[in-house]
């Protein structure tokens, strides 16, 4: 007998739920997210960048969290996204997503006969193969039985929409399949149908303001100061620093041994026979940044700027917080925490280098979410404002919310202006997917499957004709 | 019992047997209801304790409720994943959700589930899902014919392509404005492609409108608002139209873009105000609700003063009852009441005046009341509370109007004024009787014992009371008249005990006559006609008078033997006189009946008095019985 509590799910009449298994794919810069919909969790959430390994006999792609981080010798990782926040390598990222889905969700299936290896010897008669083939192909595509719901970022080229539904019902089998705006969804998952969707995610930081479930498309603003930028920025703290902050990775280290604060690190580190590739240790390096982010970073959440009156010598007076590297170096990080995330609220705090330039006073957030705002009829401005929607990973920074609430109530003070920040760490890093996995479990939302004989009726381009 | 017996002898029953039966069945049901009656939820050694009697509060332990024990209804229903076609699409996508398993007798064979074609699942069943069928809405446009169109709704501003294009928008975001316009974009080349016109006609019709226009929403909805109002007045006429669809009518024709426009202008200043405009209105508000709260309080405190100055608060008067004393002020004032009415009682009291003492109010005891502080309202506040009293009376009790039979049936009565407090009829009758100096009172008291009026009147009725009161008055006018009379018996025996002195010269009679006979004019002119009568009879009366009692005489016992009509005459004259000398308001009937009736027909008069004030008494009693 169930008794009825609060942690029990509520029966799928009470929602209007109808789940029909959809498979919900949220794919991102730093995480791909994929579940069935009606789930509170993604169930698989792989990362997005992939291994690449050359050999003679063609570059073989290694998908997952243990591939990426097996310092083999000339192992590449790298991303299919492109800096425009699109998916630019298409082949990998089909490949990258359908792992993400197959590794946890769907199971593989069983290899074909013909390409397992298995039957090689006995392959003679390639006239036999041939026909099989059809049916072969039938039975490999991944996700036959399961419509897919794919978020896809606001500012999506049509192109790339198409491309979208192409995988999955060519490459993939879908037997439906729907595009939704990650904005969209994120406010579903907070429960709202309208408002300005801020989500400051790895690569890109983007604002969509959202009515009535869509997409204000003049509206939705991109930048890329986001998580990436914080984490360029850490670099640069570490390289302008006296000394320099060494920043070693953990795969280079073998042991350590304690040191002072600011001393040198006494480690042994591995040695490689075929040295790992750069691109890898940038990749590992950029994981103890972001363990450094999660550990050390603060955003200046006082009133005003940082760099406005005193508020430095306030921060100054904040206590440091340590840090110690996978080498054993450690340090009390003082006022400098406080730098890297400035820039994305000021750009005249960022800091620069030759390779780093200064970002344009344009692309920080309280610009961006005034521009977006712009772009808004003038009536549902108020309404946009009273339901600001926080999500992705990099809002996670500490005090993050603290700030963005006084800039936004600096630029608009004589409106109602509410943050809506899930609390929890995985509704505000996975927003989007929940938000999907929401939407695909309404029975309301079956009508809006775009099928697969609607697809081959009308090609590719009902994608922009359905999912708007 | 015989009838039973009957039966069963008819059946060949068994007589005893039955009988036996029945014996002991009413010997079990004996047992079962006289037996205590077992407590439920107590222990039976705790019930024994108890004793005869069980506690008066019951005690019952909650009887334990298990969880409803699981029916086992044979095997576990099986569930399987249902292939559903959703009857909002039209495509026949058949989906899958977990139903139970269904097991319907001749399998649906539908034809369309070509979308799914893995066949390992359950079978060709596909259900019909329709419960969400009711959220697949459209939106209601109006529609126009290219007659229509070329006929009324043409625009310089847009082509035909562009309108269509428009209702397009409109109808795939629902009328969501701000969306359409977000949307909005035409592109008429585009268009044309698409739609596979010749090229000639694309250049033609798109020739004016080449570059496409950026177009705000204001004109996105005149256009359309435009559309829509001519095309609901081409439907329906103006005249035939309905109160609801002649007010869209108006709404969607008196659309100004213009009008629309500049309101965004204003909300967008509205909103861009900066941080210290912010401020500056929040202080403004401020300030206008904090001056807006005195006005209130100044208001308030207005009313307030003007509510005291023209209505009597109900709290000031005495008979509005107990309730009215609940605030301390009001006890207060209840209390300096009393108090003024304390003094006026002594004061009354120790005057000794005529008037009984009544519990009422004078001026002074208004001016101490809170409500008239201001010296200036004190008589129009005195009268509008003693117009107000009878208003509040009529206000607690239903107002029956009755007529004056009843009201003396029920001894209403009404009154102009009502004395403060509460009196009893006995109390005024009692103080009726005393006089300003105790003299006075015995002799009143004397008087009234002549009358054989006692001490305590039973009934002291209203009526009682005004009979009585009359006769005091009557009493004490007696009581006068007496004095007048000894003080005139005592000239007359000084005057009298002169002439023995001087012998019996008749000259000097004569002339002691004519003095007493002018003083006696001096008193009373009218009387000078019978002074020659007068001396005689003063003469004879006088050791009468003297004989008799001086306090208590002339009564209707001693006036008729003592003599005739003469002293009656004289008393008569004399009464006249005093009442001349008093008040001048008495009637001359009336001062015949209160100077005790030496004729029989003044004895009448007054027998019929007593007569009538003793059946009033009976009535009164009668009532009081009733």
């Amino acid at each position: 007998m169930n008794i009825p509590n609060s942690s029990t799910a509520p029966a799928t009449g009470e929602y209007a739920g109808d789940e029909v298994s959809a498979i919900v794919l949220d794919p991102g810069y730093w995480t791909t997210r994929a579940g069935f919909a009606g789930e509170d969790v993604p169930k698989s959430v792989c990362p997005s960048f992939y291994g690449q390994l050359d050999s003679d006999s063609g570059s073989q792609h290694l998908f997952g969290e243990n591939a990426i981080h097996n310092p083999l010798g000339n192992l590449q990782i790298k991303n299919p996204w492109g800096s425009d926040g699109i998916v630019q390598d298409w082949d990998t990222a089909t490949k990258l997503w359908e792992y993400a889905i197959t590794s946890r969700l769907t199971g593989a299936k069983p290899s074909d006969p013909t390409k397992n290896g298995l039957n090689d010897g006995t392959n003679t008669n390639g006239d036999a193969m041939d026909v099989d083939m059809d049916a072969v192909e039938n039975q490999e595509k991944p996700l036959e039985d399961s419509p897919l719901l794919v978020t896809e970022p606001g500012w999506n080229s049509a192109k790339a929409r198409e491309k979208y539904i192409e995988i999955a019902m060519e490459d993939w089998g879908a037997p439906a399949f729907y595009l939704q705006k990650t904005g969209v969804l994120a406010a579903f998952a907070s429960g709202k149908a309208s408002g300005i969707v801020i989500d400051v995610g790895a690569s890109h930081t983007s604002i969509t303001p959202v009515l009535d479930g869509m997409v204000l498309r003049k509206g939705v603003q991109k930048s890329p100061l986001a998580g990436n930028f914080v984490s360029n920025q850490i670099r640069l703290i570490f390289k302008q620093s006296q000394p320099e902050i060494p920043l070693t990775p953990h795969y280079m280290v073998k042991s350590k041994t304690p040191v002072d604060a600011g001393a040198a690190a006494q480690a042994t580190y591995k040695t490689f026979a075929t040295p790992p590739t750069d691109s890898f240790r940038r990749h590992e390096e950029e994981r103890v940044l972001t363990e450094f982010k999660e550990s050390v970073i603060e955003v200046w959440g006082g009133n005003g700027r940082l760099s406005n009156g005193a508020n430095e010598d306030i921060a100054k007076q904040m206590p440091g917080r340590p840090f110690e590297m996978p080498d054993g170096w450690n340090q009390v990080f003082g006022v400098e925490r406080f730098r890297p995330a400035e820039a994305l609220f000021d750009a005249n705090a960022a800091l620069t280098d030759a390779d780093n330039p200064k970002p344009k006073d344009d692309l920080t957030i309280p610009r961006l979410v005034q521009q977006a705002v712009q772009q808004v009829d003038a009536d549902q401005r108020p309404l946009l404002l009273s339901n600001i929607v926080v999500t992705g990973g990099s809002t996670l920074l500490y005090k993050f919310n603290d700030r963005l609430n006084y800039e936004i109530n600096n630029i608009y003070p004589s409106t109602r202006n509410k943050l809506v920040a899930p609390g929890s760490v995985v509704e505000r890093k996975y927003a989007a997917w929940i938000g999907g996995s929401i939407l695909a479990s309404l029975g309301s939302f079956h009508q809006l499957w775009i099928s697969k004989k609607e697809y081959e009726e009308h090609g590719p381009s009902i994608v922009e004709k359905r999912c708007r | 019992m015989a009838s039973g017996r009957d039966v069963r002898d008819m059946l060949g029953l068994p007589m005893g047997a039955g009988a036996g039966e029945q014996h002991t069945k009413a010997a079990k049901k004996a047992k079962t209801g006289g037996g205590v009656k077992r407590m439920q939820g107590v222990a039976r050694e705790v019930a024994a304790l108890y004793g005869e009697r069980p506690p008066p509060v019951a005690v019952y332990e909650e009887e334990k409720t298990y969880r409803a024990k699981r029916q086992n209804t044979g095997p576990a229903k099986k569930w399987v994943q249902q292939p559903f076609l959703n009857q909002a699409r039209s495509d026949g996508l058949v989906l899958k959700h977990w139903r139970r398993k269904h097991t319907p007798a001749p399998p649906v064979q539908d034809g369309e589930d070509t979308a799914m074609e893995d066949t390992d699942n359950t079978g060709p069943y596909i259900e019909n899902c329709a419960d969400f069928v009711k959220y697949n809405i459209s939106v209601d446009l109006p529609t126009f014919s290219d007659e229509e169109y070329d006929a009324h709704l043409r625009s310089d501003e847009w082509s035909r392509e562009e309108t269509d294009y428009l209702f397009e928008v409109v109808r795939d975001y629902s009328y969501r404005w701000a969306v359409v316009w977000d949307r909005y974009d035409f592109q008429p080349a585009n268009n044309m492609q698409s739609s596979q016109e010749g090229e000639d006609s694309i250049a033609l019709a798109s020739l004016p409108f080449a570059p496409p226009k950026q177009r705000s929403v204001e004109d996105l909805k005149a256009r359309f608002y435009d559309i829509s109002a001519k095309l609901m007045k081409l439907r329906i006429p103006e005249m035939q139209m309905d109160a609801d669809q002649y007010s869209t009518y108006e709404i969607l024709s008196k659309f100004d873009p213009v009008l629309e426009r500049n309101r965004k202008t204003l909300a967008t200043a509205l909103m861009n105000r900066s941080m210290d405009e912010v401020k500056e209105e929040e202080f403004l508000l401020t300030e206008l609700q904090r001056i807006n709260m005195a006005a209130n309080r100044l208001d308030a405190e207005r009313e307030e003063l003007r509510a005291r100055l023209d209505a009597p608060q109900p709290n000031t008067q005495i008979a509005a009852g107990l309730q009215s004393f609940t605030s301390s002020q009001a006890l207060g004032a209840l209390f300096s009441q009393l108090f003024q009415q304390d003094r006026s009682k002594k004061r009354a009291s120790g005057a000794g005046g005529s008037n009984p003492a009544r519990l009422s109010l004078n001026t002074n005891d208004l001016a101490q009341t809170p409500s008239s502080n201001v010296p200036g309202s004190i008589s129009a506040a005195n009268r509008r509370q003693s117009m107000a009293l009878p208003q509040s009376a009529a206000a607690q009790t239903p107002v029956r109007t009755l007529t004056p039979q009843q009201e003396v049936r029920f001894n209403v009565s009404t009154h102009d004024r009502l004395t403060s407090g509460v009196t009893f009829g006995s109390d005024k009758l009692l103080k009726m009787r005393q006089a300003k100096s105790n003299v006075q009172t015995q002799k009143i008291a004397a008087a009234l014992q002549e009358l054989q009026v006692p001490d305590l009147i039973q009934i002291p009725t209203s009526r009682v009371g005004e009979a009585f009161e009359a006769l005091i008055g009557k009493v004490g006018r007696l009581l006068d008249v007496r004095k007048v009379r000894e003080k005139e018996e005592g000239e007359i025996r000084v005057l009298e005990a002169m002439k023995e002195a001087k012998g019996g010269n008749s000259n000097n009679d004569d002339n002691d006559n004519a003095e007493q006979k002018r003083s006696a004019s001096a008193a009373a002119p009218d009387t000078a006609s019978a002074t020659p009568a007068a001396t005689g009879t003063t003469k004879r009366e006088i050791p009468d008078s003297n004989a008799g009692s001086p306090i208590a005489s002339g009564t209707t016992s001693r006036d008729p033997e003592t003599n005739g009509g003469d002293g009656d005459e004289d008393g008569d004259g004399d009464d006249e006189d005093a009442e001349g000398d008093e008040e001048s308001r008495q009637p001359s009937e009336t001062v015949s009946s209160s100077r005790v009736g030496t004729t029989p027909a003044a004895q009448g008069h007054k027998r019929s008095a007593s007569v009538l004030s003793q059946g009033s008494l009976g009535s009164a009693t009668k009532r009081a019985r009733k």
